[in-house]
């Protein structure tokens, strides 16, 4: 036996956004990443301002020193005496940024691509799909070449070029969910109520498609920071003195026998950078799964 | 469905050339060229070395050269290794590359989609953790700190394996590489696995079995899986082809003579047949793979037709 | 001048006369007597990369050279202690400055039974200055041969190369200007000798396996590209009774901390070389095995001296008097590289060491010196300098260690432009660059070869540096027949032309590697770094 609540204004209504929040708490590990993220990103940007290292002060005396409280070096320091602790920091930066940027580029490409190249069907489906399969066979190392000689060294180039060949994988993947979603009865009957084509795409397919491409997005992110690591070493990426999680792991994995905490830090905070993003973005995609209501 | 798949297999041809062109076009663009050397080369030999791979004719001219010998299957003398044609070392690379990334995808696949399942049946119970931070290790570690990683454990501290090299498809050369290629896809498969069974076991027809008493192995075996498939067959494709064709950590890590080895040597030394030559294969593998993936998503989702 | 195993032209004669007068085979692998050898005499070996080719006339690095001295073997060769010992001429003689007679010996035959003849050589030697063979090295080699550089040119025709067989063993050689060390010139393996026979029946294929015929101590049984090359014992090679090695694998690997787990789990014999960062550490763990003698080669900056703010010499020698060598050598680089001072590194053939007159002063009074010549010149702290080298670590590491004494002891701020080799190659060649990387590791022991680089005009002169009067010197030092005047004036040349400050010389090179305790033959002091396999031996284990 109940009472019936005495109503005199509307009832407040339960957004979806509001939902989808309730949701993503269920995630523990989601949300447990949040925070982390957060402290990690608050470390990478304040950091290196509170600490009393330089990231390009060289100490030799100091090479490759392993960690200690003196001098703040916490995280040891490099094979030039330089303090890793705020290397990590820096590097930080750089990585997320890249990280990010690069990502959002090139999931709005791959998902725009991909939607459209699977709502349409046929001819233009096969012509954008043959697009991609030649885009795969490009040598990556030589578009990277020619743009920074052509252009000249710019962080962002990097993020450009990062972003050319990572749309590629989102495209497929969103394609192959578009075909899939657009034979099911919702959109048959939105056809059949005279939606028009571009707002089916965007306003009914893309949120059913949400679920795969924030999974899809969080397995970009990783490839995309260990891209630039290695667009760096060759030369095509962030410059000596400034650093990135990519590079300093790369120079670290060269000497792990002898120096392994140069290695140890920063795959550490990849690693956790990393995981958090994974677990978010599973997090994210319980949230939004619009069958779970 | 079969005129699809001939109308496919036809376009693979202007793909392949379309390609070719692009990367031609590019490679030139590139600077340094495959004769720049530690020490000047004097002009009459430069002179000779152009006339020889037909570099003295006009970009147009050189290009339907290697066309006209690209359809006669020759792809060309490799500047960098001088002493062999493209079709040699390719031959020669292909079968290294397909047995180590063929295998390890398949391990990585049938590992991914049984780590997946495990992880969505017990959503974000303490196994459902616990297995994506193990499959996850891939992801999240680089190659070129896994590849050390194992190595230490597994051919230095217990010498069970060779820290690398190849002989002749012995098995144990091929343990390590496998492991860690797998060790890199099975996080990808698992989590696309994960998160497409979750979306998958929430929708309509899943009820309705598991409402008919059906268990839940049942359910998800023969009702759910097929459909939850669809991303992840999506995702084998490019990651056949990276690990076939770009395995360049894992074979410069334990000498492996495979294709990845051949396209980094082949950009970094401007060597043009050769770079042009593995950019034809990764084009048609690329396309016949898709081909295949597409062919899987009529099987796994009856509503897609052709 | 006096190191043990250093060659020299006093040293060829003395060989000569002793080989001439006692009539006696060179032997090969000197085993101490006492030693006990293993009953499997097999050896892995990582060469360092995968060979351009097997072909004679189309090698040009290091490892593809080592192995084409096992499978050919030319007029002369190197042994194990860097020393020009025989090869197929049994003896030799100048006759006049610039004419040459080889004898060779009459029990050299190639691997399918026909002898090595005189008109061998000269098949080979003309096909590989032939501009229609397009050898991208050959103009370095033609120089040293009468006509080499106009056949080489495409301005005369091949027969008019300066070499001619007076009969089946006698090789007549004519050089261009006398060349005193001639013997070492044809001990390059792209002097080697090819079969004519074999070459023209399977033109580019004739170096595969099942092909391939060689005259050397080993033939060529197995060849997996980016994989091994694998080469085993030529019965019919003259010389075979010293040869202790049945079968040796070379491999390719090209990354040094792979190159050292194949070492650590027993994959190899030998490790080409040790991974920057780890010499301190593996020297510690490997006391016996580890090895680092110096090489023939110098690591320096090259100095664009026709940029416009290095065109002043105050200014190059300012750059290079405030770098630190002994904290490069010990701290930066830390694997026991000579700091330089000069041109010439220890080893080197006819010509001293000379050191700068400042090289000796404390740090404080160098880098007082620097900031007045910097003033004098008008070049302000915080002037802009820009420094161009190839991606890898350990040349990173140098370069920061240079761009951070610039800075904190002239103030100068560098911009480091981290380059792809072949882009960084084409621009030192094209002067497009200010301060650029550079390295030099010569072929054969002679100092005209690192004199070269600074010569007016010379196409391995990437800074544009000239000093007329120096080139003057060593074109006497080359026209005078004693070996010790031709030292002295080369030394002045060396001398004068490194007091412009051309280019800064930081280190000589060196070769950390490490090496099984089981293998035999191995020595230091080989400023070649040149081995026959024919050299190594292995011990019981």
């Amino acid at each position: 036996m109940s009472t019936l609540p005495v109503v005199d204004s509307a009832p407040a209504g339960r957004s979806p956004w509001r939902d989808a929040r309730v949701r993503f708490m269920r995630h523990r590990a989601a949300v447990a990443s949040v925070f982390i993220l957060a402290l990690v990103a608050l470390a990478c940007v304040v950091g290196p301002m509170l600490l009393p290292n330089a990231y390009d002060s060289v100490d030799w005396n100091l090479m490759s020193a392993p960690p200690t409280r003196a001098g703040w070096h916490l995280f040891g320091t490099d094979e030039l005496g330089r303090d890793l602790l705020v290397r990590t920091l820096i590097g930080g930066r750089i990585s997320l940024a890249v990280g990010v940027l690069a990502t959002l580029v090139s999931v709005t490409i791959g998902v725009v691509w991909g939607a459209v190249a699977g709502f349409a069907g046929g001819r233009v489906d096969s012509v954008m799909m043959r697009i991609v399969d030649m885009a795969y066979a490009v040598p990556y190392l030589l578009i990277a070449i020619l743009v920074v000689t052509v252009f000249g060294r710019d962080i962002l180039l990097v993020v450009a070029a990062i972003a050319a060949f990572s749309w590629l994988d989102m495209a497929r993947v969103v394609r192959g969910q578009t075909l899939s979603i657009k034979s099911r009865e919702f959109v048959e009957a939105a056809h059949a109520i005279g939606v028009p084509t571009w707002r089916i795409i965007f306003q009914h397919v893309v949120p059913n498609l949400m679920g795969v491409v924030v999974i899809y997005t969080s397995i970009v992110v990783p490839g995309v920071i260990l891209s630039e690591s290695v667009l760096s070493f060759l030369g095509l990426g962030v410059q000596e003195p400034m650093t990135s999680w990519g590079v300093l792991i790369h120079d670290g994995a060269a000497v792990m026998g002898a120096a392994p905490w140069m290695i140890l830090f920063p795959a550490a905070a990849l690693s956790i950078t990393l995981y958090c993003a994974n677990f978010i973005g599973d997090g994210l995609r319980d949230a939004l799964d619009p069958k779970d209501r | 469905m079969w005129a699809y798949v001939v109308r496919r297999l036809l376009v693979t041809l202007p793909t392949v050339l379309a390609v070719v062109t692009l990367c031609y076009v590019l490679l030139h663009l590139t600077p340094g060229g495959p004769f720049d050397a530690e020490r000047k080369v004097s002009d009459a030999v430069l002179a000779n070395l152009q006339a020889k791979y037909h570099l003295d004719l006009p970009l147009w001219k050189q290009y339907l050269y290697y066309l006209r010998d690209l359809l006669h299957g020759d792809l060309g003398a490799s500047f960098r290794y001088a002493d062999w044609s493209v079709n040699d070392l390719v031959a020669r690379a292909l079968p290294v590359s397909l047995a180590i990334g063929g295998t390890s995808m398949a391990v990585a696949a049938i590992l991914g989609v049984a780590l997946g399942i495990t992880a969505a049946l017990r959503q974000n119970s303490a196994v459902d953790i616990g297995v994506m931070l193990v499959a996850n290790i891939g992801s999240v570690l680089p190659s070129f700190v896994l590849g050390p990683v194992l190595v230490l454990v597994f051919a230095i501290l217990l010498p069970l394996l060779p820290s690398g090299g190849w002989d002749d498809f012995a098995p144990r050369y091929m343990v390590l590489p496998i492991a860690l290629l797998t060790l890199i896809n099975v996080s990808t498969i698992g989590r696309i696995m994960r998160g497409s069974l979750i979306e998958v076991l929430s929708s309509n027809f899943i009820r309705t079995a598991r409402a008919k008493g059906l268990p839940m192995r049942v359910v998800v075996l023969r009702h759910a899986l097929r459909p939850a498939l669809l991303p992840v067959v999506s995702v084998i494709g490019p990651l056949a082809i990276s690990s076939i064709t770009s395995a360049i950590v894992t074979e410069s890590w334990f000498s492996i003579p495979g294709l990845g080895k051949l396209i980094v040597n082949g950009a970094s030394d401007r060597d043009y047949t050769l770079v042009l030559g593995l950019v034809v294969l990764v084009t048609v593998m690329a396309v016949l793979l898709n081909l295949l993936v597409d062919l899987a998503y009529a099987w796994l989702d009856p509503k897609i037709r052709y | 001048m006096t190191t043990r195993h250093k060659p020299s032209l006093a040293r060829a004669l003395a060989t000569f006369a002793a080989a001439a007068a006692a009539g006696a085979a060179v032997h090969a692998a000197v085993i101490p007597p006492g030693t006990v050898l293993a009953a499997r005499q097999e050896m892995v070996r990582n060469n360092g990369a995968e060979p351009e080719s097997l072909d004679p006339a189309y090698i040009e690095s290091v490892p593809a050279a080592e192995i084409d001295r096992d499978l050919f073997e030319g007029l002369t060769a190197t042994d194990h202690h860097s020393n020009v010992v025989p090869g197929v001429a049994e003896s030799w003689k100048q006759v006049d400055p610039t004419t040459w007679v080889f004898k060779l010996r009459k029990n050299a035959t190639w691997s399918n039974g026909t002898p090595v003849t005189a008109e061998d050589f000269v098949y080979s030697w003309r096909r590989f200055l032939d501009p229609k063979t397009a050898a991208k090295i050959a103009t370095t080699y033609a120089v040293y041969l009468a006509n080499g550089m106009e056949v080489v040119n495409g301005k005369k025709p091949v027969t008019a190369l300066g070499v001619r067989a007076i009969d089946a063993q006698t090789l007549e050689v004519r050089t261009a200007g006398a060349v005193p060390f001639l013997p070492a010139v044809v001990s390059v393996a792209q002097y080697g000798p090819q079969p004519r026979a074999v070459v023209e029946k399977y033109g580019k294929d004739w170096t595969k396996p099942g092909n391939i015929v060689s005259n050397g101590a080993y033939v060529l049984k197995d060849w997996q590209v980016n994989s091994k090359v694998v080469i085993e014992k030529n019965p019919g090679y003259w010389d075979a009774a010293n040869v202790q090695l049945t079968r040796v694998t070379y491999l390719c690997v090209e990354d040094g901390n792979a190159d050292l787990k194949l070492y650590q789990s027993g994959e190899e014999d030998y490790l080409y070389q040790i991974p920057p960062g780890a010499f301190n550490a593996l020297k510690a763990q490997y006391p016996k095995e580890i090895h680092n003698g110096p090489l023939l080669g110098l690591r320096f900056y090259a100095l664009n001296n026709e940029d416009p703010l290095l065109k002043d010499v105050r200014v190059r020698k300012a750059l290079s008097m405030v770098i630190d060598r002994n904290i490069l050598s010990e701290k930066v680089t830390a694997d026991g590289q000579a700091p330089l001072y000069g041109l010439a590194v220890k080893g080197l053939a006819a010509i001293q060491q000379t050191r700068f007159d400042w090289a000796d002063w404390p740090m404080d009074k160098r880098v007082a010196e620097a900031r007045k010549l910097l003033a004098e010149a008008g070049v302000k702290p915080g002037t802009k300098l820009k420094f161009t080298y190839n991606n890898s670590d350990y040349h990173k590491k140098m370069a920061i260690f240079a761009a951070s004494e610039w800075k904190t002891k002239l103030g100068l701020d560098t911009e480091m432009d981290s380059l792809e080799f072949k882009v960084l190659i084409r621009k030192r060649h094209d002067g497009d660059f200010q301060i650029a990387r550079h390295g030099w590791v010569v072929t054969f022991n002679d100092a005209t070869l690192f004199l070269a680089l600074l010569q007016c005009g010379s196409e391995v002169n990437d800074q544009r540096s000239c000093n007329r009067k120096a080139d003057e010197l060593i074109a006497q030092g080359n026209a005078a027949t004693d070996p010790a005047q031709r030292e002295a004036l080369l030394t002045q040349a060396a001398k004068l032309a490194m007091d412009d400050y051309p280019i800064i010389p930081l280190l000589q090179y060196s070769v950390p590697r490490l090496i099984k305790p089981w293998v035999g033959g191995y020595d230091e002091a080989n400023g070649m770094d040149r081995y026959r396999s024919k050299d190594f031996y292995i011990l019981r284990h």
